[in-house]
């Protein structure tokens, strides 16, 4: 009988360790807000994609957060010195999820598939793709392309397997989906959650990655909440192991909070302040000027943010070469500057401390979108701008139905907004002439920088050539303040006691490259 | 009995349409349009202005509605802009725990409302009626997003005797049902205990009482039986806001739902998808008005009578 209870409670003690072992091999992580609500893992036809996306899928090239790229499926690369070819030399002995081979005639199939689709411009300079060999492409360009080894880092040009991608059309991203990746997906509930399980085969991982073997956990389910709130609590209760981008407002909660864990990446975001070069009194160049120059972003990091983040000075996130620009078109706070230049414009102290001109007070409208951040944004930057004899009047507009606003184009003077992106065209969509109202919301429209902007966008041959290029191009936007930079953000991961994050995460946000790293606490 | 359903079918179809018309007007009037979510950095305005053809949206709206409605007689409530699937597919993987969650909550609001409501009734103006009465007319007036983060600060967080959110499991169900049934609770037990007090006051039960019938006989059998005609008007009433009334708790909770597609929806401004949600849910409010009617009718012949000569 004894020896029966002794047996009884070793099976039970084992059982108990397994289960533990089971649980530790799987992790679950949790979503919110911006990477809430992709409808499909099908990254050609795709316009919103989430963090389980590179998990799945693998792409030719990876980027790090210092904008380097590497390889993944593709070993190494050049091109031409006229810009007009990309030689590529593909991963051998790659197979995906299904069995299928990976090689140079599934990127000859691959490329076409973009025609027609939202992200046909990724590849939009590809003239043909031609089968050197087994392992080899050649990417024959209509006109030089600096950029598209950006394009090709890009989660919509993860490489899904062709036979399954026919057979299945649309369901293709929804009920299968079939790449190379670390991860083959289980199940997925469009808004609610996605099941992974490890790729035991996997060997194709980038030298971003420590682990070049298969990933650490068996299992991952990607939940996502839309709920900020919810989503914290999931961590902090343990239903949740990583909580992808921790919102800003809840960082200095989850600093203080001893069962959570925070790690940050360079940001890949910049929070500004448009000036609509359109209306009165911002078509005079003096007045953009002063406004630009009364904004203190090291009191907005330091009292909005928690001092999490940076003071932006550019338009384009630091990491970026384009955005080491000349320390003269840097926009920094400087009171005196902005108030001299007020008087110069004609704009002169009230009696209460607004300015008058011609007997008109300098009086504007301040335009927020919904949300905490951006309301407390709008307050503080309303206090920056009084404080140099600026009234600015909030409105706060829901943030589905702002752009339909800017598209009006006069309406708005002045907003809080932001942008999230990784590459310096990003300057010609918010200021190039043909894109006024919205996104160029500061309806910018100059003859110089028109100029400057086709040079940049389309008459670079090579990467260097690009850089320098949109250098001078941001350079002479910064010269006309039709904005003022307020902040960088951080990329936040909150994460609880049962994994291990790697010392340093790797790539331009949270992604395969560091997620195949992550591992088991114990 | 069937002649007054057929009429009160009929009288639903206008109904339809005035509802679908409404909705359709609303979510296209508001600013901002689905392409927000469909363009890419990088993009031109050409491309912009050839998706605004693709999906339709450079037709008047009465020629848009036109074709939404021909598409909804044959079935098909098209398909979502953003989400890029047929609307009635995401409404059907979505609907089950929509219903699961809203009948829970009915279970729930009905089986505690009418025993609140009878146990006040009995018990009128003493403390229990007003201590109970009164607590539950507080839960009722929280607004159900406060009062869901409160539900999982209290019983997930500091308890931990119920998940925060998900679906993923039958106890994760007790907080967001518990949520959305306070408030029907509270309007439920408010109409038991009103309609008894009034039935408790007529004739028939003074002779009951003069008989000496035992008190609990005449609440249950007698003054109850009768209070249950309001209340089945209630109920009726109930089973399609109880689908609308969860949309922030579904939300609130991640769980997946008709509220929570409504609001992915809503962000995206996914016209066909908000509109196939909106209509759903106001299918639901006409079927529950609908069936507390003929419930109604079934209960009360002079109300069947009086309908059907009309």
């Amino acid at each position: 009988m004894k020896t029966m209870m002794k047996g009884s409670i070793l099976a039970l003690g084992l059982s108990a360790l397994a289960a533990g072992t089971a649980l530790a091999q799987e992790a679950t992580f949790v979503m919110t807000a911006r990477l809430v609500g992709a409808p499909t893992y099908n990254p050609i036809k795709a316009t919103k994609l989430n963090t389980a996306t590179t998990l799945i899928y693998d792409r030719l090239v990876v980027q790090d957060a210092d904008q380097s790229f590497h390889g993944q499926l593709a070993t190494s690369w050049e091109s031409s010195p006229d810009g007009m070819l990309w030689t590529f030399k593909l991963k051998p002995g790659v197979k995906f999820h299904n069995g299928e081979p990976f090689n140079a005639k599934t990127i000859e199939w691959w490329v076409p598939q973009f025609k027609g689709t939202e992200n046909a411009f990724t590849v939009e300079a590809v003239d043909k793709v031609e089968v050197v060999d087994d392992v080899t492409v050649r990417f024959h360009m209509k006109h030089p392309d600096p950029n598209l080894l950006f394009n090709l880092a890009s989660s919509f040009m993860c490489v899904p397997e062709p036979k399954s991608y026919e057979a299945l059309g649309d369901k293709f991203g929804v009920t299968e989906a079939i790449g190379t990746g670390p991860y083959k997906m289980q199940q997925f509930t469009v808004g609610q959650q996605t099941v992974l399980v490890r790729n035991d085969d996997y060997k194709s991982a980038s030298d971003l990655s420590k682990n070049q073997g298969p990933a650490k956990f068996k299992k991952l389910t990607f939940r996502e909440i839309g709920e900020e709130s919810t989503a914290y609590l999931e961590l902090k209760t343990g239903g949740a192991d990583v909580l992808v981008n921790v919102p800003t407002d809840f960082l200095p909660r989850i600093q203080t909070d001893k069962a959570v864990k925070l790690v940050t990446i360079p940001g890949n975001e910049v929070v500004y302040m448009p000036i609509n070069t359109s209306v009165e009194p911002f078509t005079d160049i003096k007045v953009r000027e002063a406004t630009a120059f009364a904004l203190n972003q090291k009191e907005i990091l330091t009292s909005l943010y928690g001092g999490n983040g940076e003071t932006a000075d550019t338009f384009l996130i630091s990491s970026l070469k384009e955005s080491q620009v000349d320390p003269k078109y840097k926009i920094s706070y400087d009171p005196e500057r902005s108030k001299k230049v007020f008087d110069a414009a004609g704009w002169k102290p009230g009696a209460d401390g607004i300015r008058v001109k011609d007997g008109k007070r300098l009086e504007v409208k301040l335009w927020g979108q919904n949300g905490t951040e951006f309301k407390r944004l709008a307050e503080i930057v309303q206090a920056q701008l009084k404080a140099v004899g600026m009234q600015a009047d909030i409105s706060i507009i829901d943030a589905g139905s702002i752009n339909a606003q800017y598209r009006k184009k006069t309406e708005h003077q002045l907003a809080v907004r932001a942008y999230q992106w990784t590459n310096a065209d990003i300057v010609d969509w918010f200021f190039a002439a043909k894109r006024a109202g919205y996104p160029n919301v500061s309806m910018f429209n100059d003859p110089e920088a028109e100029k400057l902007n086709d040079i940049a966008m389309n008459k670079s041959k090579t990467w260097d050539e690009r850089v320098a290029n949109f250098t001078k191009y941001h350079e002479y936007v910064l010269s006309q303040y039709p904005f003022a930079p307020i902040y960088q953000p951080v990329q936040s991961l909150a994460y609880g006691k049962r994994v291990v994050l790697p010392e340093k995460i790797r790539g331009v946000g949270f992604s395969s490259q560091s997620m195949i790293d992550i591992a088991p606490a114990n | 009995m069937l002649r007054f359903a057929i009429r009160r079918l009929a009288m639903l179809v206008p109904v339809f349409l005035a509802v679908s018309l409404v909705i359709f007007m609303i979510i296209h009037l508001v600013p901002g349009d689905p392409l927000e979510h469909l363009i890419q950095v990088g993009s031109s305005p050409e491309q912009r202005a050839q998706m605004i053809a693709r999906y339709g949206l450079d037709q008047p709206l009465l020629v848009q509605y036109g074709r939404w409605l021909a598409k909804i007689a044959s079935g098909d409530l098209g398909d979502a802009i953003v989400m890029r699937r047929p609307v009635s597919q995401l409404i059907a993987e979505n609907m089950p725990h929509s219903l699961t969650l809203g009948g829970t909550a009915l279970i729930f609001s009905t089986v505690v409302g009418i025993v609140t409501g009878v146990l006040a009734a009995s018990f009128r103006d003493s403390l229990f009626d007003r201590a109970v009465m009164g607590f539950i007319l507080l839960g009722s007036t929280l607004p159900s997003f406060w009062l869901a983060l409160l539900m999982i600060l209290m019983f997930a967080v500091q308890f931990e005797w119920f998940p925060v959110s998900g679906a993923r499991t039958w106890d994760a169900l007790v907080l967001p049902a518990l949520t959305i049934g306070i408030g029907g609770t509270a309007l439920i037990a408010r109409v038991t205990r009103a309609a008894m007090v009034e039935i408790s006051q007529r004739d028939f039960v003074r002779v009951l009482q003069a008989k000496g019938v035992p008190f609990w006989r005449i609440q249950l059998r007698h003054i109850l039986q009768q209070a249950m005609l309001p209340v089945m008007t209630i109920l009726g009433l109930r089973i399609g806001w109880i689908l609308g009334g969860a949309v922030t708790v579904e939300y609130v909770f991640a769980r997946p739902g008709l509220g929570s597609l409504l609001i992915t929806g809503l962000g995206q401004r996914d016209y066909p998808l908000v509109q196939g949600c909106l209509l759903m849910l106001a299918i639901a409010v006409m079927l529950g008005t609908l069936i507390g009617d003929l419930a109604q009718a079934a209960l009360d012949p002079r109300l069947r009578e009086a309908m059907g000569a009309r």
